[in-house]
């Protein structure tokens, strides 16, 4: 991590009093278990050369964080990559000059515009090399961009994800450092934010009289929105928007189960296989004649966040608060024989086929509920959507046209008596049907 | 002569002064009875109220007398309760216990017949019958008598309930006359057998006589003078019940055993079928169904071919020597209880005692109800065994010994067509014998129904709270519920199917200290030096090939696959976490190839075997980690190069107008070395795949064949196997390995390293000479990893041969890594031999989650 400051033109001398530091010594100084080096390249009344890089101790930068047990953890770009480790680093060092307070005989340079030349990287960054460009032209940069070497011995990748960036302009001191500042952490991709919450205030201090302005207003505080906690005070403020993202689809199959459940004579105890988040679970809630809601999910992140969504309604006489129960379609869980309806909403996709079989036949045989709702995606509305042969989610193991489905259906009954009848969800295309597809399983002493 | 049982109650009967207490005193003094075995209310009274009578009768106001009967009735009530609880730790202890008081009211006895019979142990009554004059004028001696009314009362009442006492249920009741002169003989508890020379204990035998006389010669008893099977070294058999019914020779078979264990050759236990004839052979009512007919027919044939007296003594001697069965056996060593063995089933406080209900559950195990077929719906009792005792038993056939919880079962159901087992205690081996054919012929045949269950979803609530896996090697590995759903979730995602995901590689540890040298971190003079110090030899050095770890489980053909793990599949290759390995077009690619290679060999046949199991690397690393090293190891390259290129570049700019800035300019040197190292040690692991032509295998471990497992071989022996795979196949390669022997082959090893090393290998792992080694009864850790001063560098981070950092890595720890490593090696070993005993799915998985489950717990991932 480093960056090289050049100026040329006149007055060059008075900007080593900007930036407070003697051209005559190195400097170095330790901010917590890491080093900050700066020295002069060139110096003399029309050119000013200067860098600063960190040489950080890579163990102490690994030391003491969340993932300490994930070996990515251990080998990271953090101690190469310029991000907000390397602007707080290095604050303090140019404190002098990001303020604006040299002595006071030199006051008058801060205003002053030079011809600069900043060098800063490596970047670590998804950002293309179009929006990087785009951060630093409105701001009168000329931007140009290096790219790391790739040459494996095998076909890795074509470019590399290393790139050095050199932008050329007329501004002050401060200003440019203070873009920089504002701008290395959002160009950083890191997705955990390092240091503590008195970068708010900075963001809003080092980008007055530019940031509002900024075309690219927008994508500066979205990426640095990524650390929402600390920025959300902005959030408030309206300065950004956030993308409204419903699936509306989502709703209507939830909706669609609940009207399935509510006409249901027996549904006294149901049961949610993987309930994931506790959406469906939640509204089952609010079904009267259920009792009791079995939310079945493994997933331990899952579960919590279904906590917090059941926690909200603590309290709501109308509510059924949903069990979590800790289970899994393949495995046998003699707590869950005998309820009155077992559903499976977009599970079975999650699940590699040649798995299925077995893990119904425990739920028709041994659980032997009175219903049994299942809901899958119906691939042929695929084409509505556009999708070619892509899956709508990447963990989806298969999806099925409606014949399939129903198919899949019809194998699950040899020796097994459930009636069952197909339905779908979603608008309903006249050629590829609806968007997702519905069954329905009764057993059929239940039926008669 | 009194005969006093080991364990139990003997209470005395008798009125005051009718000199119990003298009586057990003189037991005492002669040595016949220890002091803690003779326990008294008075005592009690003593103890809780510190005086044992008050006399509440004399000269005192009518208050006075009432509060002092009140608080001699609260002491005298306090003193029975805790004499009762007293007596009841006592008996579940298999302690004998005398009760010196009164027992005059039936009240009194009944509660300690009710308590013998809950705890199972016997009671023994002594009444002493005194005379009335003798009462009175002993009670005058005494320092607080109790007066003549109530002696006079108490006498009068014994009297009355002589004859009922005589009905109760004692094991034995002894009136003793006064001034008769009696001594007490103590029993030893028949329950006990010594192992002495060895026992043969024989699973559920059901009237295949032909099978149990083979079985018997196989395990070396040869016939005596009188036709009687004995052993040369003195063993002896032990039947755990059940050689009747269902089978051809019932008689036959009866008559057997009861020859043998009537002239001490032999012992047998009670059966559900043995005690069914015996109510049979007494003339109950009895539905001889489920195979009892066959014996009635037996009988009647045999009635036909003899005399009334002829068969009515042998219906008479098969009846008493039936009876005479206990519900279980215990095996002792030098006094020491270490194995019970029991028809169907125990529970731990019911070892060593004898009831009723004990000897019911012996007889049927845990039961809830009857089933729609007319069968007993059973429980797992297993699950309940907590002690160290070793419980050998029958009754509920299984296709193998099914070792579980310190539970063996080996009843292999030979009257339906299976084998007859016999276990040999302490060898604690197995040898059997097949059926000639399935005698029974029963539509609902145990060791069908047995296999249709095999493959059932293991149950969740077993598991899901953690629970223990015991493992030949280490005893109890525990999980805990945290992991285990961790571990669960895993399965339900990502791994493949349960059924075919039968084994778990085991993390490996580096060796336990760092090498000693300035600037490495390991190497392996540190891992000869560990198993020097485990009194290991002979060492095996393997170089660890750099891919990613797999497990193959290759079949002979779909068929065989689809009877033994529910899938028609010609195998399955996964990761070390439990995911396939290829996608599954490639898998199926790979895996047809090798099956038509292994086939061109004659592997399966030439090994009698419907697959392999094997542990492999596939190289190259790229074809599973391609993402990984993309987006992390030639990242951070590309990062670290322009980094410090673009450094170097500016301090040797700056170098020009200032000489200070030398250091920094050496150092900046070093550390773009350092990442060009980096840079070229992990393409070392890595090549085109543009067909999966380029995909190396390389197995080192030979687990399983379908009948064995071979952890008892040593690992030149695996490595003879990887150099025969490796022989004229284009996915098999071949896996460099040295051997230690001396200081001359150790110094080769260690040149041998720093070679290949240097090339950027990834290094070797030293192995102790054979798969399981123990050092004072301890398991050592199966294998070290040492790796190279390069490859490191993708690990611990580009600069970590810094001497500042290598001074702080080298203090890393390790005992955590190596429990887990041991910890897992063992469950692998024990999922195995499962697996190929054909055990229940459940059973397997319970080891493969285990592991799952330890790999989710936090440790160094660098390690």
């Amino acid at each position: 991590m480093q960056l090289t400051i050049k100026a040329t033109g006149n007055h060059i001398t008075e900007l080593s009093h900007l930036l407070a530091k003697n051209p005559n010594n190195l400097y170095e100084r330790k901010q917590k278990e890491h080093i900050v080096r700066i020295f002069y390249e060139t110096f003399n009344h029309s050119e000013l050369k200067m860098t600063t890089y960190v040489v950080p101790d890579s163990l102490a930068l690994v030391k003491n964080t969340n993932n300490t047990y994930d070996i990515t953890h251990y080998i990271n770009d953090r101690e190469f990559a310029v991000s907000s480790i390397f602007t707080s680093f290095i604050r303090n060092a140019f404190g002098t000059a990001l303020n604006g307070q040299p002595k006071e005989e030199y006051i008058e340079w801060v205003s002053h515009r030079y011809d600069f030349e900043f060098s800063f990287g490596p970047i670590a960054s998804e950002l293309s090399d179009a929006q990087i460009q785009s951060l630093f032209e409105p701001l009168g940069y000329k931007v140009q961009i290096e790219y790391g070497e790739t040459n494996y011995q095998f076909n890795m990748k074509e470019r590399s994800t290393a790139r050095f960036i050199n932008i050329e302009g007329n501004v002050t001191l401060q200003t440019g450092l203070r873009q920089i500042f504002v701008l290395i952490p959002v160009i950083d991709n890191y997705k955990h934010y390092f240091i503590d919450e008195t970068e708010v205030e900075k963001l809003e201090r080092y980008g007055e009289g530019w940031l509002d302005e900024h075309p690219e207003r927008e994508l500066i505080f979205k990426r640095a929105l990524r650390f929402k906690e600390l920025y959300s005070p902005l959030e408030k403020t309206g300065l950004t928007t956030l993308p409204q993202k419903k699936v509306r689809l989502n709703d209507l199959r939830y909706s669609k189960i609940i009207d399935a459940v509510e006409n249901l004579s027996h549904k006294k105890t149901v049961v949610d296989f993987g309930s994931g988040e506790g959406k469906l679970s939640e509204q089952l809630g609010f079904v009267d004649g259920v009792q009791e809601i079995l939310a079945v999910e493994p997933s331990q992140i899952e579960v919590q966040k279904a906590n917090r969504r059941f926690e909200k309604l603590v309290g709501d006489s109308q509510f059924v608060m949903p069990t979590n129960h800790f289970g899994s379609l393949f495995y046998k869980d003699e707590r869950l024989k005998g309820k009155d309806v077992i559903i499976l909403c977009e599970v079975i996709e999650h699940i590699d086929p040649e798995r299925l079989p077995r893990a119904m036949s425990v739920i028709f045989n041994d659980y032997q509920p009175k219903t049994v709702i299942i809901t899958t995606p119906n691939r042929e509305y695929n084409s509505v959507y556009d999708m070619d042969d892509k899956k709508r989610h990447n963990d989806h193991r298969f999806e099925w046209t409606r014949r399939e489905f129903q198919q899949w259906c019809a194998n699950r009954m040899e020796n097994i008596h459930y009636n069952f009848k197909f339905d779908g969800i979603g608008e309903e295309h006249p050629q590829f049907g609806h968007s997702t597809q519905m069954c329905i399983f009764t057993r059929e002493e239940e039926s008669q | 002569m009194i005969k006093i049982p080991h364990a139990g109650i003997v209470i005395m009967i008798g009125a005051s002064n009718s000199g119990k207490s003298t009586l057990l005193r003189k037991w005492i003094a002669d040595g016949l009875l220890l002091p803690s075995e003779v326990v008294s209310s008075d005592h009690f009274r003593q103890m809780l109220g510190d005086t044992d009578f008050i006399d509440w009768t004399i000269g005192r106001s009518v208050e006075e007398v009432d509060s002092l009967y009140e608080t001699y009735q609260k002491i005298s009530s306090e003193a029975f309760h805790m004499m009762e609880e007293t007596v009841e730790a006592r008996c579940r202890l298999n302690k004998v216990t005398f009760i010196d008081a009164t027992h005059i009211h039936p009240d009194d006895r009944g509660k300690y017949i009710q308590m013998a019979k809950r705890v199972g142990v016997p009671i023994t009554a002594l009444l002493l019958d005194t005379a009335l004059e003798t009462l009175l004028s002993r009670d005058l001696e005494r320092e607080k008598p109790r007066g003549k009314n109530k002696v006079k009362k108490q006498y009068n009442q014994l009297k009355k309930e002589k004859r009922f006492i005589k009905k109760e249920e004692y094991a034995r009741i002894y009136v003793l006359k006064e001034g008769e002169e009696v001594t007490i003989e103590r029993m030893s508890n028949p329950l006990l057998i010594d192992v002495a020379q060895g026992i043969d204990i024989i699973g559920d035998i059901h009237a295949c006589y032909d099978e149990m006389i083979t079985l018997i010669e196989q395990l070396g008893y040869t016939t005596n003078e009188d036709g009687l099977y004995v052993h040369p070294e003195g063993r002896k058999l032990l039947s755990l019940g059940d050689i009747m019914s269902r089978g051809p020779e019932s008689l036959k078979t009866m008559q057997f055993w009861m020859q043998h264990v009537n002239t001490d050759l032999a012992y047998m236990v009670d059966s559900n079928h043995g005690w069914k004839i015996a109510r049979w052979l007494r003339g109950k009512t009895v539905k001889m169904a489920y195979g009892d007919e066959k014996f009635v027919e037996e009988m009647e044939l045999y009635e036909q071919q003899n005399s009334e007296e002829a068969t009515t003594l042998l219906k008479q001697q098969l009846e008493n020597f039936l009876i005479a069965a206990p519900s279980h056996y215990i095996l002792t060593q030098n006094d020491i209880p270490t194995a019970v063995c029991v028809h169907a089933g125990i529970k731990d406080e019911m070892i060593g005692k004898e009831s009723r209900d004990i000897k019911d559950f012996s007889r049927y195990g845990e039961t809830a109800g009857i089933a729609s077929n007319g069968r007993p719906i059973r429980l797992d009792w297993t699950v309940h065994h907590h002690n160290s005792l070793l419980v050998i038993w029958g009754h509920d056939p299984k296709p193998q010994p099914l070792i579980a919880n310190r539970t063996v079962n080996i009843d292999q159901g030979v009257v339906f067509g299976g084998q007859l087992t016999a276990l040999r205690y302490p060898e604690k081996t197995f040898i059997a014998v097949n059926a000639k054919q399935d005698y029974a012929e029963d539509p609902t045949n145990p060791l069908n129904e047995w296999e249709k269950k095999r493959l059932d979803p293991p149950n969740i609530t077993k598991l899901v709270n953690g629970y223990t896996v015991l493992t030949a090697d280490l005893g109890e590995v525990e999980v805990l519920a945290d992991y285990v759903q961790a571990a669960i979730d895993t399965t339900s995602h990502f791994t493949v199917p349960l059924e075919q995901l039968v084994y778990i590689p085991p993390t490996m540890s580096p060796t336990p200290k760092p090498s000693q040298l300035d600037d490495y971190l390991e190497h392996p003079q540190e891992a000869i030096d560990y198993f020097k110090s485990k009194g290991v030899t002979t060492l095996v050095a393997e170089k660890k090939h750099m891919g990613s770890r797999a497990v193959l489980l290759l079949f002979k053909n779909k068929e065989v696959a689809l009877q033994k793990i529910g899938f028609a599949t010609l195998g399955i290759i996964y990761s070390r976490t439990g995911r396939r390995f290829f996608e599954r077009e490639t898998e199926q690619q790979v895996v047809q190839s090798l099956n038509e290679e292994l086939t061109a060999k004659g592997y399966f046949t030439k090994n009698d075997t419907d697959f392999v199991l094997l542990d492999a690397e596939i190289m190259p690393w790229n074809l599973k980690a391609k993402e990984l090293i993309r987006s992390q190891y030639a990242h951070i390259a590309e990062q670290a190069i322009l980094d410090r290129s673009k450094l170097l570049e500016s301090l040797t700019q700056g170098m020009a107008a200032r000489g200070d800035l030398a250091p920094w300019l050496s150092q900046m040197e070093e550390k773009l070395e350092h990442a060009e190292i980096f840079k070229e040690v992990f393409q070392k692991y890595c090549w085109n795949v543009d067909d999966v032509d380029a995909i190396q295998i390389a197995p080192f471990h030979v687990l399983a064949h379908s009948k064995q497992t071979f952890f008892g071989e040593p690992h030149t022996w695996h490595m003879k196997q990887n150099e025969a795979f490796a022989e004229s196949s284009k996915w098999f390669v071949r896996t460099d390995y040295r051997i230690i022997t001396d200081k001359t082959s150790e110094q080769e090893v260690v040149d041998w390293w720093t070679t290949i090393t240097e090339q950027g290998h990834e290094g070797i792992v030293i192995k102790p000479e054979y798969f399981i080694t123990k050092y004072k009864g301890q398991l050592i850790q199966p294998a070290l990893k040492v790796r190279g001063r390069k490859y490191l560098n993708i690990i611990y981070g580009m600069d970590y041969t810094e001497p500042a950092n290598l001074e702080r890595l080298k203090q890393r720890n390790t005992g955590k890594k190596q429990r887990m490593a041991l910890q897992e090696f063992t469950l692998g070993i024990e999922g195995i031999r499962r697996f190929v005993n054909n055990e229940s799915l459940e059973r397997i998985h319970e080891s493969v989650l285990a592991t799952l489950a330890m790999e989710s717990t936090p440790v160094d991932p660098r390690l």
